[in-house]
């Protein structure tokens, strides 16, 4: 199989179809453009790089913290995704972070976007002081 | 079933169709505001396809759709993921009103063909 001379494919099969078809059936991380990860296995996709999660869990990491919530089938919109990537079932359990409950691990997050937000206003203004626009936000969380 | 908007509101309802746009018309929707501290009752809404981020699918539509496309077509081949997307997320309600295709891909119906064939078999493991 391997060493039959194979048809030049076009270039950009390599970054989206030949690369997700090596991932089918695969256990990902899958990183949105809103910052969140999720974790399930990959059942399908198409041209628009849509995917098809089993099994799903988002995973919350704040700190040194983090905790996972069941998010079951889990069709992703292609344009959203940021990164994905295949997980090394090898190494999963050595995740270096520490499983907490949900509970400390959300009132953490809550505080942390707070923050982030308090930080993004102060930030807002003094550029505008300064006579810069500043950019629409993209971030959703 | 569960849509989160790129806005990070999240419209939860039925599904009633789809298109290969990704839009999708819902009912007896429940929206939530981004930061989930509003909730709004839509019987009816239409979403843009282009404004979704995600779905999510209870694992139990799933169950439910293999088990109406048996019972429609015995699981013929090609169409499923092509249209279709009505009977299955109807049958969840036990309405079907519509029943004509299998509507294995009420979800699916919005990636559309190509990979038909490898789809449908890891997608139903």
């Amino acid at each position: 199989m391997m060493d039959a001379p194979l048809p030049p494919l076009p270039p950009q099969m390599f970054t989206t179809s030949a690369q997700l078809l090596d991932l089918t059936d695969k256990k990902l991380l899958v990183s949105l453009r809103d910052g969140r990860k999720f974790i399930g296995v990959l059942r399908t996709w198409d041209q628009y790089a849509n995917l098809v999660l089993q099994n799903t869990v988002e995973r919350i990491i704040v700190d040194d913290m983090y905790c996972d919530i069941k998010r079951g089938v889990f069709i992703v919109r292609g344009e959203n995704v940021l990164l994905l990537g295949e997980i090394d079932l090898d190494k999963e359990d050595f995740f270096p972070y520490r499983l907490a409950p949900h509970k400390e691990v959300f009132a953490r997050q809550l505080e942390v976007q707070q923050e982030k937000k308090r930080k993004e206003k102060t930030h807002k203004k003094k550029l505008l002081q300064l006579g810069f626009e500043t950019e629409t936000e993209v971030t959703g969380l | 079933m569960l849509v989160e908007l790129k806005s990070g509101e999240t419209l939860n309802g039925h599904l009633v169709n789809c298109d290969t746009w990704m839009n999708l018309t819902l009912k007896e929707v429940i929206q939530t505001s981004p930061d989930g501290d509003k909730f709004f009752r839509l019987s009816e809404c239409y979403v843009r396809g282009n404004n979704i981020k995600y779905l999510r699918v209870p694992d139990e539509i799933i169950d439910l759709v293999k088990e109406s496309q048996q019972q429609h077509q015995g699981g013929s081949s090609g169409g499923y993921q092509s249209r279709g997307g009505r009977g299955g997320h109807q049958n969840q309600r036990g309405g079907g009103d519509r029943g004509g295709r299998g509507g294995g891909g009420g979800d699916r119906g919005s990636h559309r063909g190509g990979r038909g064939g490898r789809g449908r078999g890891r997608g139903g493991a």
